[in-house]
């Protein structure tokens, strides 16, 4: 990227951009030119796919847009990389296939219901300290501990190992931006960091604890999401080491940055926008639309990239075998074509066809009802507490083009206005 | 056969369902995920209102779901 990226009126990638949001008028013009833009990346370039109708073809056409090639984020790995890192989000079927279906069914709508009260039970005590402190930084306080202490649950890591889970959580968090706090042999690790999620030697740490619980749910398995795992590898399903312990991973992390961050920009929508607040607690029945307008509002994943496996066309633009494509959720759920005044917070919106898990296609977002779950038992916990929260700082934005990441923002509980 | 008025058959390609069970839960009389091998499959007549069933298909995250246009 060159010293211009920033300035440069069409460039959407520069992370330091996000310091202050998504660049919603950059995001716009995209939207408004009839073709799709080549977008420079590194030495190279990507097609900026930003209104929704794109978004969605590229997403639902999975044989021509691979997530196998190159990579998922913008930059390709070395081959290498790719193979020790590959995890079912860059696979294509038939392989995703086989991964998705050995952890598809803890997360169905039906199954993922039956964690309601555990949901709750955690929502309640975190709510319940950040009104005892009388409030704090937000995200510490309830974002980031609600889902890594739910999913957590949901695997069957025993409670006294969960602080340890959510520190190499955080580091792995830290790999995201471009600041280690860790040296490469942190936690023992040997292994060339290139070959680790998120570069991180964090990674090497969660891979270790996978293979204890592996081994321990082999002798002994339980009601959990690890004994899942274990099981269909002892019924001669096919997982191989190396995939089993990207899915634990993958399973840790996937869930983390992303719902921390959609509770923390819906408690900011929320103290920005009272009014909508006071709808949700004078009519109960918009939870469910709230937490849906939550999602699109936060849109915590802002894009996923796909490679074009042949020539191809969208929006009347050549793309040919080989290139990337870039799918801009963070734009296509702004799309005015789609979302009447999509600037506006609106707790009660009709249109739920956002793309914040993803613009649909195999490799939806599998944790949506588990996310949605969290976001809106909190909503109906604070409802119940009559919480209103004040935003008492400026978010700490996260230098990232890829997740719209708060890294804190104070919120103090007060009355009804 | 007639179908009364407005009712299709919907149909599920095993292959391509990733068994997210978006169906099961839009129309829980004519989906169900098998529970071990987490495949979705149409139960009982498999009719659905038209708008329900192209609801459906468009929902389903695969594309593993089609409206059956039976040869008569
Ligand atoms: C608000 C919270 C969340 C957001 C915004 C989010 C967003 C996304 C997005 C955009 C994708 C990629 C979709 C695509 O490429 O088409 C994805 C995939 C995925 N998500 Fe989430 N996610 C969230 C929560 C979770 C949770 C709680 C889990 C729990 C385990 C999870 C697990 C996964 C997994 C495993 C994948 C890969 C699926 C595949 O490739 O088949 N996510 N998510
Ligand atoms: S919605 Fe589609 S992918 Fe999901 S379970 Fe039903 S058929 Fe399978």
């Amino acid at each position: 990227m060159g010293p211009c990226a920033a300035t440069d009126p069409t460039n959407v990638t520069e992370p330091s951009l996000y310091l202050q949001g998504i660049p919603h008028d950059r995001f716009a013009r995209l939207r408004a030119r009839p073709d799709l833009a080549w977008h420079p990346y590194e030495s190279d370039g990507f097609w900026a796919v930003s209104r929704h109708a794109d978004v969605r073809h590229v997403s639902r056409n999975p044989e021509l847009f691979s997530s196998a090639i190159g990579h998922t984020n913008l930059w390709d790995l070395e081959a290498d990389a790719l193979e020790a890192r590959r995890s079912l989000i860059d696979t294509d079927a038939p392989d995703h296939t086989r991964l998705r279906r050995l952890v598809a069914r803890a997360f169905t709508p039906k199954n993922i219901r039956r964690w309601e009260s555990t949901v709750r039970a955690i929502a309640a005590e975190l709510l319940d300290e950040f009104t005892a402190q009388g409030g704090g930084d937000w995200v510490d306080m309830v974002a980031a501990p609600l889902p890594i202490q739910v999913i957590l649950t949901m695997l069957g890591v025993p409670t006294e190992d969960a602080a340890y889970l959510v520190e190499l959580s955080n580091y792995l968090v830290e790999g995201t931006g471009d600041a280690q706090s860790i040296p490469p042999d942190a936690f023992g690790n040997t292994t060339d960091l290139r070959l680790l999620p998120f570069n991180s030697p964090a990674s090497h740490a969660l891979f270790e604890y996978g293979e204890g619980m592996r081994q321990r749910r082999r002798v002994d398995p339980q009601d959990d999401l690890v004994s899942h795992l274990v099981q269909a590898e002892s019924e001669g399903e096919q997982i191989s080491r190396s995939e089993y312990r990207n899915m634990f991973h993958l399973l840790v992390f996937a869930g983390n940055e992303t719902t921390r961050t959609a509770i923390s920009h819906g408690a900011m929508a929320l103290a920005a926008n009272p009014h909508e607040w006071q709808r949700v607690l004078d009519d109960p029945a918009l939870i469910d639309s709230a937490t849906e307008e939550i999602l699109r509002w936060a849109t915590p994943v802002m894009h996923m990239r796909r490679t074009a496996t042949a020539d191809t066309e969208l929006a009347g633009t050549s793309i040919a075998k080989g290139d990337k494509v870039v799918m801009w959720y963070a734009s296509a759920n702004r799309d005015e074509a789609v979302f009447e005044d999509p600037f506006r917070f609106d707790a009660g919106r009709a249109n739920r066809d956002h793309f914040a898990f993803g613009g649909g296609g195999p490799h939806l977002c599998l944790g949506a009802f588990l996310a949605r779950l969290e976001v809106a038992v909190l909503l109906e916990e604070m409802a119940k507490r009559s919480i209103w929260l004040e935003q008492t700082s400026d978010p700490q934005r996260a230098r990232s083009n890829f997740v719209h990441g708060v890294l804190s923002v104070d919120m103090r509980p007060k009355r009804a206005p | 056969m007639d179908l009364g008025e407005g009712l299709v058959p919907v149909a599920v390609d095993q292959g391509l369902c990733v068994g997210g069970g978006i169906c099961e839960m839009l129309e829980p009389a004519v989906f169900e995920l098998d529970d071990d091998t987490v495949i979705s499959s149409v139960i009982g007549d498999g009719l659905l209102p038209r708008s329900r069933a192209e609801a459906v298909v468009n929902r389903c995250p695969a594309q593993a779901i089609s409206i059956a246009e039976q040869e008569q």
